[in-house]
């Protein structure tokens, strides 16, 4: 992985509705927050167009900037920590479906729905998002027989 | 009337030429510009490229402006605009079960064609089955 995107912006405080708009768009494409306010998404299409119509958004915005860019690190080995870190976000959610699945009747339903919105932001096919897929088909099955 | 986009389109504008062509203008014909391009050919419309008018507006995709824009008030488009913008605008609140699953079909066929003005021709089927089925589905 070396071509990541950058999105770096700036919104005045008030009214601080917009800057929790914004931040909550970031965090449910699971961008990770580098620096103040400079985040960072693995390249692809999907995120790229998304990322292109918040930074004109944000734009619109009294006294909004944005900017977004598409970087290639010079540095090899940056990525292996950050990868790391997007897996680790994942994961967390991961864990917590596997933990609520493995209590006594789970609401599968609630459950897979959860799946669906941590997958979205699973970019490197976590092994454990694997397996809460595994274990949702496994209980799935056996509440049908 | 000539209408001009970025190149490589996905769920939004394939969406957007369907309605142009189903209920704008039957004869519109489309140009397709670099992605990130600015540079707008002459008596050309433009639309869902950023700062246009029809674009993007707030949380909503170019398809809905379109339909505000040109006053289209049937309720069965508002609905695949609502999906759009799920699809299309990171929502975090999902209401429509369809819409990645539209977005994931656009995207794929947008890769199976050669270019846009295939992708746009075969857009149009799949918007009209989606027009076809949501009717089926509206109350009488």
């Amino acid at each position: 992985m070396d071509t990541w995107l950058l999105f770096i912006y700036k919104v005045p405080n008030e009214p601080s509705a917009r800057r929790v708009y914004v931040w909550r768009k970031l965090k449910g494409m699971g961008a990770i927050l580098l620096h103040d306010s400079a985040w960072i998404l693995p390249l692809n299409p999907r995120a790229r167009e998304k990322l292109q119509w918040l930074a004109s958004e944000i734009k619109e915005m009294d006294g909004g900037e944005a900017m977004l860019w598409e970087s290639k690190q010079i540095f090899t080995g940056q990525d292996i920590d950050l990868v790391q870190q997007f897996v680790n976000q994942v994961d967390t959610l991961y864990k917590d479906i596997l933990n609520q699945l493995q209590r006594k009747n789970p609401d599968l339903a609630a459950l897979s729905r959860q799946y669906q919105l941590a997958s979205a932001q699973d970019y490197f096919q976590s092994e454990l998002g694997k397996k809460v897929y595994e274990t949702l088909l496994e209980l799935r099955r056996k509440g049908e027989s | 009337m000539k209408w001009v986009t970025w190149e490589f389109i996905g769920v939004d504008r394939m969406g957007c030429a369907w309605l142009i062509l189903r209920f704008i203008d039957k004869q519109a014909e489309f140009i397709f510009i670099p992605a990130g391009s600015t540079s707008i050919p002459e008596n050309c419309e433009p639309f869902d490229i950023p700062g246009v008018r029809l674009s993007h507006r707030g949380e909503h995709s170019t398809f809905h402006t379109i339909l505000n824009e040109y006053h289209l008030d049937d309720p069965l488009l508002h609905r695949i605009a609502n999906i759009i913008d799920e699809a299309d605008v990171a929502q975090n609140v999902i209401l429509e079960r369809i819409a990645e699953g539209l977005d994931f079909i656009c995207r794929g066929m947008r890769l199976i064609s050669a270019n846009d003005q295939i992708a746009v021709e075969r857009g149009q089927l799949i918007y009209e089955a989606l027009y076809a089925q949501l009717k089926s589905e509206a109350p009488q």
